[in-house]
């Protein structure tokens, strides 16, 4: 099949990075998802994606509604994935997303949100796990339109094997967006000397009166925290699989499905342990 | 509701710099860049065969690249109306009193001379495409300092120059790299032997008179093992409603345990494309600091690159950005850690105000199997107004697990916290917000020769009326 360009970064840099572009081969179309969240209504939404193909979900909340969304991307074996997810969000409306990024050969996942009403809200959380010759590419992009708004993007990885990662995120504050605030934060482990691990944080901004902040912390997992553990009678491996876990918890805990969330901790159990 | 007039945050003063001499060249080579002006230029100025050769190649190599497919708008630059190659009616001279009258003038109101007196250890003077002045003090002379024009070095240094010309930034690189090998004229040639410490500056200072002209000059920085030398580097021309373009090119070796701290304050005029490069390889336990104001410029693009690449190499940077009305600044810095326990700290600060548009740009690398990394990147953003803009593109790319990288950025506008907490203590509204915009940039104006600090402060000059929100 033709590869074509699943996703791009809102502003372009030095080509020899490799993170312009998301590329993957075309795939079959999964079927899409239209979502609508009335007024003042609260939906619940999730998404286990356990096949291969391109999905698309887009949604539309309007004012003082709320949507929690919750998507897991579980494709077995070495096939591809490619996700987009569009979401609206009307004055006062709230997102609440978790989002998982674990299965497949090659994923390109994109979200987009427009906090395009006054008030705003949302607090978009990310688990992102790669091991073996896994290829995981993200574009996350956060779009302040309305006064007052907030967007915040947190953001949780381990990667181990020869994983190859590219996590784009954006915090774009659009002029006339007085008064908002983004953050965006993302911590990596890494597990493996031969692991790719590309990080690209972007804030863009046309206003003055708004408050940005984005961070990336990567690294190997802290010595004085296997230290510890080791030190209290667990062996090397499961004192890594204890401290990668615990920083996960702040996206697992998030996921309401109980069985969605223990499907997730031991998938994320079994691939440390074999690795 | 009171309505609040927005303090005006003066633009650079330019004054000083717009002041043009009468256009008086020896010699201008047609517009365009054809190989026959490449060969008029490398005829003129005495080539040996293998830079003829290399400019042809570069030329060569400008002719397959396009122009960069991301940062500002480069549509405007027409490379048929600049003029490659202006050689002033001036012959390199020793003494300022040798030099013609109004390029002295010049450099007069720029303070060079004076400075030359007072803090430095030597000085070069370029007009338009060709160095006009060229002094070092004696005792580095004794010591095995070389601090010469290229040309000069060419000849006379031609070994040494010919092993490291464009090593760094080969044509390849990119469309303006090519440009720069092709047609590359005047610059500073430095070099410390091993053990010497060049203990006072050394400044060089770049002026392009002619209106519709290029400069590219290039500047090749040798340190031997455990030497150490902090080089200035100044750039202005008047303005001029045509297109000027600076595609310079700096390549800085810092040998083993060496030192070097490479400052530039660049005030181009806003009908300028700052289009350079610049690039240092570090040997093990060498430090390249960088300190870089950028200021002038209608659009600049400028993000100077350290290679470590002996063990235990160190980069700092440090930097500025000021970008006002009809400026699109874009800068920033890219560090390379290609071997172990290699460490860089990045730290800028960008203003921007009145429709400028200032972006951090940055690039940190780790190579596969260099452990034992660390590194650091800050960028912090202000806004003065809803008519900027500012943005940060900061891209990592870590292989392996023996990185330490940790990346942090802030955006906004003045607190206003930070106001009430000063105005509590008796200080006024403006005078208040004065403070947080000169403490803003405090970091990088400490790290500024004493000189450049000044000129830094009185840049960002608040008048006190109004209020900034």
């Amino acid at each position: 099949m033709a590869e074509k360009i699943y996703s791009e970064i809102p502003m372009r840099t030095w080509r020899w990075l490799g993170v312009n572009e998301a590329r993957g081969e075309e795939t079959v179309d999964l079927p899409s998802q239209d979502v609508r969240v009335a007024a003042g209504e609260v939906r619940e939404l999730t998404v286990a994606y356990r096949q291969e193909g391109q999905s698309s979900l887009r949604a539309r909340v309007e004012a003082g509604g709320m949507l929690k969304l919750t998507t897991v991307q579980l494709v077995p074996g070495s096939g591809f994935f490619g996700g987009d997810i569009e979401i609206y969000l009307a004055e006062g409306a709230r997102l609440e997303a978790s989002a998982v990024e674990a299965g497949a050969g090659q994923s390109i996942s994109r979200m987009r949100v427009y906090l395009q009403g006054d008030g705003a809200q949302a607090s978009v959380y990310v688990l992102y796990f790669g091991d073996g010759d896994r290829r995981l590419d993200m574009n996350y992009i956060m779009v302040q339109e309305g006064k007052n708004t907030e967007a915040k993007l947190y953001v949780h990885g381990a990667l181990l094997g020869q994983a190859d990662k590219i996590f784009r995120g954006t915090l774009d504050f659009r002029r006339g967006a007085k008064g908002s605030r983004g953050y965006e934060k993302e911590q990596a482990v890494v597990l493996s000397g031969k692991v790719r691990n590309r990080s690209v944080p972007l804030m863009l901004s046309a206003e003055e009166a708004v408050e940005g902040h984005h961070a990336v912390s990567i690294g190997k997992i802290d010595d004085s925290k296997l230290f510890y553990l080791m030190s209290r009678g667990l062996d090397l491996t499961e004192a890594r699989r204890l401290v990668v876990e615990a920083a996960f918890n702040p996206v697992l805990d998030r996921i309401e499905a109980e069985e969605l969330r223990q499907e997730l901790q031991t998938y994320i159990k079994e691939r440390l342990a074999d690795a | 509701m009171e309505n609040k007039e927005k303090t005006f945050v003066e633009d650079i003063e330019r004054t000083l710099y717009d002041i043009r001499n009468e256009e008086r060249a020896a010699y201008k080579s047609r517009q365009g860049l054809t190989e026959q002006v490449v060969r008029d230029i490398s005829s003129r100025k005495d080539d040996p065969e293998w830079m003829l050769e290399r400019r042809l190649e570069a030329l060569a190599v400008y002719d397959t690249l396009a122009l960069p497919s991301w940062g500002p708008d480069l549509s405007s630059l027409n490379m048929e109306e600049i003029v490659a190659y202006v050689k002033p009616d001036a012959k390199m001279a020793g003494r300022w009193e040798d030099v013609p009258e109004d390029i002295r003038a010049t450099f007069d109101r720029l303070g060079i001379p004076e400075a030359e007196e007072t803090s430095l250890a030597g000085v070069g003077a370029q007009y338009d495409s060709e160095v006009v002045y060229h002094s070092i003090q004696e005792s580095l002379v004794r010591q095995g300092v070389i601090y010469t024009d290229m040309e000069t070095a060419l000849r006379e240094h031609e070994q040494l120059v010919r092993e490291h010309f464009m090593k760094l930034v080969p044509p390849k690189d990119h469309k303006f790299a090519a440009l720069h090998g092709a047609v590359w004229s005047g610059g500073s040639f430095v070099y410390v032997p091993e053990g010497v410490q060049v203990e006072i500056p050394l400044q060089s200072y770049f002026r392009l008179n002619a209106p519709g002209a290029g400069q590219f000059e290039h500047t090749l920085i040798i340190l031997e093992k455990n030497s150490s030398l902090h080089f200035i580097e100044g750039c202005s021309a008047p303005k001029y409603n045509v297109t000027n373009l600076h595609a310079g090119c700096v390549e800085l070796f810092v040998g083993e345990g060496a030192r070097l701290r490479y400052s530039t304050i660049e005030n181009w005029s806003r009908n300028m494309m700052n289009l350079n490069t610049k690039r240092a390889l570090v040997e093990k336990d060498g430090l390249i600091e960088w300190v870089s104001g950028s200021f002038g410029s209608r659009v600049s693009m400028l993000y100077p690159c350290s290679i470590l690449h002996g063990e235990n190499a160190r980069c700092e940077f440090t930097g500025v950005t000021f970008a006002s009305k009809g400026q699109n600044l874009d800068t920033g810095a890219s560090v390379i850690h290609a071997a172990h326990y290699t460490s860089a700290n990045i730290s800028t600060r960008t203003i921007s105000k009145a429709g400028g548009q200032a972006v951090y740009r940055s690039a940190v690398k780790v190579t596969p199997h260099a452990h034992h990394i660390k590194c650091s990147v800050n960028c912090e953003s202000l806004m003065l107004d809803d008519i900027s803009r500012s943005d940060t593109l900061p891209v990592m790319d870590i292989q392996g697990d023996e990185a330490a990288v940790g990346h942090e950025a802030t955006i906004g506008r003045i607190s206003e916290e930070a106001v009430f907490y000063l105005m509590c203590r008796g200080i006024s509204e403006d005078e208040a917000r004065a403070m947080i915009v000169r403490g803003f940039v405090e970091p990088i104006a400490k790290e500024l020769p004493l000189e450049y600090a000044v000129e830094m402060n009185n840049l960002i000059n608040i008048e006190l009326e109004g209020t900034m929100g």
